[in-house]
């Protein structure tokens, strides 16, 4: 039987192995927490809190007027002790609010809300207030996710549990865990969007979870139709788009999104914080994360609250040898390496992994020999050497023309180029020259 | 834990990559030519090795002194040089000069490769234009062709090529009695297994098509180009009246369209341009065989087609969600 899968795509060392049969484990209540008051894509959140107040794990202590946008809740309940910049994941130091605990385990939740009864717009308030956003690592704000223009009609609901970057488990571990609250959020985010059909989507090596999903549909579908679907395993099978259309065959039109043709998709840790939010009245401030890497020694499945920092969790939950030289917030293929270890866990943090020397080698970049193996790996279809050739050149309207902006920044062909020639790096780059220059062409009426 | 000495790289992702470099791509090429080197050593003596390391040594030592002298990283470790002194062997004379060899590949890697910025900026492909620049200055060394040492009739020491014999007025039952053959499909035999007059490496077609298989399977070469320049001068030739089989089998078309239409550098990138590619080399070498002086044209119709390349990959394929733009009216 030959699964159903995309065009391109790449098979990297999986490395699952030494986390995918370690249970999720709760990491011991912190003393104290960092939480960037902006976590999602979309406006710049502003404090609700002052130092010096008590706040309570719940509380939401981050918001803004504005959409796209996220709210933010504190994840422990103790004293406000200051707010300024700290390093954050995607390297852009934001301002951070930094709770000191009290030890007490007072908790702020919402009332629980039945998404079944309450009208659309209450429910997508209330996936707005408890600041859910794409966890799967873009931390796109669900509530507009879940909004569609009225013009575009969702049939369709995928539940990726494709999880194809390497090392990471903890979306497998999630669905093996806790199938159930799984299955109830994708309920939820169907019923919201009016979509009629909905999937469970992984790759082929995490089958196994599929029974366990299955198990859960009788009784949590709410009247939806719900099926599972195996993809084949192969990077970026989760990737929103070739997802999408492995499992429909439609294809998300170039600089289009997923609502443009009917489909939504939503990551297997934001369908668990969906249900927490409406049953348990439970914002987005703990998640799931994978630690693993050559200089992790104790590779593990891991439950904190946002805000995390994972140098307090060296050496009482994570262990890592002397020769660690690169941490990379998410996975190795679109993870992003970080300075220090004063780093917290944010919402879109879906694994920390600790790489040795010899695993961050850098190399020489060579002339690009035009093997044409990136065109192969390219999920989007694009031809990376000739975008890298453009750019070289400074040609950003060249490498417009042939499709840099359709770049999904998946790596792929950055991982598959014998020149070792950072391609990814320079599309992004790219896009950041590009529209630049389209925003100058704007200022000068052009 | 706060560990002050920790040093992190920071990088852009991916942070991974694959083991599969230049040099194991080189080296995979440089495997897939060992065949037809050993069907020149059978068929032509053990100069056929000799012909090959001066080749080979002078294209290493070439890149590795230009790169010294000019004070950049060398990049002899990658292979391509010697690739390129092996392909460069494989379609000289085994009667050539060890000198000749030499000069020809020092001048493909110098000029033809490092002049442009080394491997991945030339244009055209450096064992060619080393061919074609020998083939200029000393075209009597490049056109005094040893017959196999395995022929039947072997009296002479100095022979013509098939493609020699026809370009002289002669016939395919010139090129049967020359090649000491029965008939017609004994000759194609003999010609397929490589029992011929012509370059090192060029005569048998089995060792070759053994060579590009692995490669095919390997998944280093494409076999869009090779096929269609192989199709083309089947067809071309068969519309000038020739045997097409002969032509697809004489000469170096085999070596021309597997290990040298399939350079990465100096061939298409994208799907059109690639078969756009074949056709255009195979009609070339046709033309230039039926037209021209020279009774072979495959080095000039590869290098010829190099040159068009930046205007091949201009056909680039349709990118993922691409929709036509509809006409707007009314």
């Amino acid at each position: 039987m030959s699964l159903k899968t995309f065009r391109g795509g790449i098979h990297p060392p999986e490395n699952k192995e030494p986390t995918r049969d370690l249970p999720i484990e709760h990491v011991p209540a912190p003393t104290s927490v960092v939480i960037h008051l902006t976590q999602a894509i979309g406006a710049q959140n502003q404090p609700l809190v002052k130092v010096g107040d008590r706040v309570v794990k719940g509380q939401m202590i981050g918001d803004v007027q504005a959409c796209p946008a996220a709210a933010v809740h504190a994840s422990i309940t103790g004293i406000v002790k200051k707010i300024e910049p700290a390093p954050q994941s995607n390297l852009k130091d934001g301002m951070a609010v930094f709770i000191e605990a009290d030890g007490t385990d007072e908790t702020a939740y919402m009332a629980p809300l039945d998404a079944f009864a309450c009208s659309r717009e209450e429910a997508i308030k209330r996936l707005r207030n408890a600041g859910i956003v794409g966890m799967g690592g873009a931390s796109f704000p669900t509530d507009v996710k879940l909004a569609p223009p009225a013009d575009k009609p969702i049939d369709t609901i995928i539940a990726n549990g494709a999880e194809c970057e390497p090392y990471l488990t903890i979306d497998y571990r999630t669905m093996m865990e806790s199938p159930a609250d799984v299955v109830e959020g994708l309920a939820i985010a169907a019923h919201i969007v009016g979509a009629k059909k909905a999937y469970v989507a992984i790759e082929s090596n995490k089958a196994d979870a599929l029974p366990v999903i299955e198990k859960q549909f009788a009784e949590h579908n709410h009247g939806i139709l719900m099926g599972t679907i195996i993809a084949a395993t192969k990077y970026p099978e989760g990737g929103e788009k070739m997802l999408i259309k492995a499992i429909t065959g439609r294809e998300v039109p170039s600089k289009g999104l997923p609502f443009d043709i009917g489909v939504i998709c939503q990551n297997i840790g934001t369908l668990k914080a969906i249900k927490e939010a409406f049953v348990d009245g439970k914002p987005l401030i703990e998640r799931g994360f994978t630690v693993s890497g050559g200089a992790c020694r104790t590779p593990k499945n891991l439950y904190a609250p946002i805000g995390t920092v994972i140098a307090d969790l060296i050496p009482g939950v994570i262990q890592i040898s002397d020769n660690v030289r690169k941490v990379i917030f998410g996975g190795p293929m679109m993870g992003v390496a970080v300075p220090t270890l004063q780093t917290p866990v944010a919402k879109g943090t879906s694994g920390v992994l600790f790489f040795t020397a010899t695993e961050s080698k850098q190399y020489e970049e060579r002339l690009c020999i035009r093997c044409g193996r990136c065109a192969d790996a390219c999920p989007a279809q694009l031809m990376p050497m000739l975008l890298n050739a453009a750019l070289l050149s400074d040609d950003v309207n060249h490498a417009d023309a042939i499709g840099l902006i359709d770049c999904f920044e998946c790596g792929a062909c950055s991982y598959v180029c014998p020149a070792r020639i950072p391609l990814t790096q320079r599309f992004k780059l790219g896009k950041d020259l590009l529209h630049n220059q389209r925003a100058k062409e704007a200022r000068h009426g052009k | 834990m706060e560990n002050k000495t920790m040093k992190l790289v920071l990088s852009g992702a991916p942070h991974f990559v694959t083991g599969n470099d230049i040099q194991k791509t080189m080296g995979m090429v440089i495997i897939a030519l060992l065949p037809a080197l050993a069907g020149g050593v059978y068929f032509f003596g053990p100069r056929a090795l000799l012909v090959t390391a001066a080749s080979v040594v002078s294209a290493v030592a070439a890149e590795f002194l230009f790169r010294k002298a000019l004070r950049r990283e060398t990049h002899v470790t990658d292979l391509s040089a010697v690739v390129t002194g092996m392909l460069l062997a494989l379609i000289l004379p085994v009667s050539s000069p060890l000198w000749m060899a030499a000069v020809g590949s020092a001048f493909a890697i110098v000029v033809a490769k490092e002049l442009f910025g080394g491997l991945g900026g030339n244009f055209a492909n450096p064992a060619l234009v080393g061919r074609a620049v020998l083939l200029m200055s000393w075209p009597a060394f490049m056109t005094r062709w040893s017959p196999s040492l395995h022929a039947a009739a072997v009296d002479a020491t100095t022979t013509a090529t098939p493609l020699g014999i026809l370009k002289l007025g002669g016939t395919i039952t010139d090129v049967i009695k020359s090649v000491g053959a029965s008939g017609k499909s004994a000759l194609y035999l003999q010609m397929f297994l490589g029992n011929r007059a012509g370059c090192i490496g060029e005569t048998s077609g089995l060792l070759l098509l053994l060579g590009a298989a692995f490669l095919v399977v390997t998944r280093v070469i494409d076999l869009r180009t090779p096929v269609a320049m192989v199709a083309a001068t089947f067809a071309a030739s068969w519309l000038f009246g020739q045997d097409p089989v002969f032509s697809v089998l004489a000469g170096g078309i085999l070596l021309g369209a597997f290990f040298m239409a399939t350079d990465y550098v100096t061939t298409p990138v994208t799907p059109i341009g690639k078969w756009a590619f074949g056709i255009g080399a195979g009609l070339m070498t046709v033309l230039i065989r039926q037209l021209g002086n020279f009774p072979e044209g495959v080095t000039y119709g590869i290098l010829l087609m190099n040159v068009v390349v930046p205007y091949l990959d201009k056909i680039i394929p349709r990118k993922f969600g691409f929709v036509k733009p509809r006409k707007v009216n009314a």
